[in-house]
């Protein structure tokens, strides 16, 4: 997700380089006003559409429309214009998805309590491993029955069973895959997300979940970490720290599958001798680091609240709150603004009918998980 | 998202697109713990957030 788009004819014949670089910036800041002006719009629609429909037929529904809906739409609709005008990919480079959601993450550790970060740590571990192993190995093994391209199914195992387009990212990389699978696996990563974000909160309501329960099934099954936070803010403050807890875990884990990757490919399907040796070195470059900022930021949150008064402590958090809705409202405007169909068409049925496959999987099997790991965790 | 040209290189993608993800890491990783550190020094006060 977070690879830049290649300006459409933005270096003509002839054009001096210093000349190209200026024009590449001034179109990264205009693509910057565009997604700070959509996150402001949708910052005002949320906190005014609640009031201008109170007292109508639409006021209960719209009280209960979270920034997640507005800013996904706006950037949609965003894309739309921008695509029809022929500048989206000129202002490409200013959607950093990647960049918005982690910076909002590791504010996000602020407000989750150390003892409550320490307390869910062993059923987030388990429970990402758990998924991780089953559906890896279930997507990996359709994808071999379907006839699938070695590297495609990696790149959709990992996709689909860690954590989205940083995953899948990752996977390239391990794997040495080709752009145009990264880019389809990216886009079937958010045509999936976009619905989960609606469709698992619903569905924990209507389950009756917990909010832990229902928290850590957000948190295991949408593949995206944006979409995942999105889903959690839907169903309420402690399923989305939980969601956000056990998210961070799968990410911390994508360094594994990755290092597991490189060493599966170069010595097995490429044969390879040269990736021996590096596995440390490789773990650590593969390592998400906004994690250990998202640990750091609840250990220093949870030292301040201890040493300053309650008010002082909470109207701080709160300020440390708003600013983390903001970036994640800039990471939901920059989901809708990135979308492309253009990938999905050229995939084919095949590698959409295994990530459904897998995505209904992962949904059974993370309920089953989630259900027994997080039962009496409490996060009170 | 990714850009979706063809006809680069797989291993120089690949490295562009693990170069990015861990820039982008620190990155967030510093601008966050930034933002918390003003915040919580005061200098980022209560109301300035709309």
């Amino acid at each position: 997700m977070s690879t830049p788009a290649t300006p459409e004819g933005s270096a003509p014949a002839g054009t001096e380089p210093s000349d190209t670089s200026r024009a590449t910036v001034a179109w990264t800041l205009a693509g910057l006003v565009v997604v700070l002006g959509l996150a402001a719009l949708t910052r005002f629609l949320e906190q005014n559409v609640p009031d201008w429909s109170e007292g109508t037929a639409l006021g209960e529904f719209a009280a209960g429309v979270e920034f997640p809906v507005y800013a996904i739409i706006l950037g949609l609709l965003g894309n739309l214009v921008l695509s029809r005008a022929g500048v989206r990919d000129r202002l490409a480079a200013a959607f950093r998805t990647e960049f918005f959601i982690k910076t909002g993450l590791v504010l996000l550790g602020a407000s989750i309590n150390l003892a409550v970060l320490v307390e869910a740590a062993g059923p987030a571990i388990a429970q990402a491993f758990l998924l991780i192993v089953l559906v890896f190995g279930f997507t990996w093994w359709l994808g071999g029955r379907l006839g699938l391209n070695d590297k495609l199914r990696a790149l959709l195992a990992s996709a689909v069973s860690i954590c989205g387009v940083s995953a899948a990212i990752a996977a390239a990389g391990a794997v040495q895959a080709k752009k145009e699978q990264l880019a389809y696996t990216a886009s079937l990563v958010i045509l999936f997300a976009l619905p989960s974000i609606f469709l698992l909160p619903a569905l924990a309501e209507g389950f009756g979940l917990a909010p832990q329960v229902a928290g850590a099934w957000i948190g295991g099954n949408i593949d995206t970490t944006a979409a995942v936070t999105a889903a959690g803010s839907l169903v309420g403050e402690e399923a989305l720290q939980v969601a956000a807890i056990v998210k961070t875990t799968q990410n911390a884990l994508m360094g594994v599958v990755a290092v597991a990757l490189t060493a599966y490919f170069a010595l097995r399907v490429e044969r390879a001798p040269s990736a021996k040796g590096h596995a440390l070195r490789s773990l650590w470059s593969r390592f998400p680091k906004f994690v250990l900022g998202f640990i750091a930021a609840s250990i220093i949150a949870s030292v301040y609240l201890n040493s300053v008064g309650a008010d002082q402590g909470e109207a701080a958090i709160d300020v440390v709150n708003d600013l983390r809705t903001w970036f994640l409202i800039l990471a939901f405007v920059s989901i809708g603004l990135e979308f492309r169909v253009a990938p999905l068409k050229e995939a084919g049925w095949r590698p959409i009918g295994l990530f459904a496959s897998a995505t209904v999987f992962n949904l059974l099997a993370g309920l089953g998980l989630a259900s027994w790991l997080f039962a009496n965790v409490s996060i009170t | 998202m990714t850009d979706t040209d063809a006809g680069a290189g797989s291993e120089d993608d690949g490295q562009r697109s693990r170069r990015w993800r861990i820039n982008e890491d620190w990155a967030a990783t510093v601008v966050g713990l930034m933002l918390l550190a003003l915040v919580l020094a005061g200098v980022v006060p209560e109301g300035l957030v709309p």
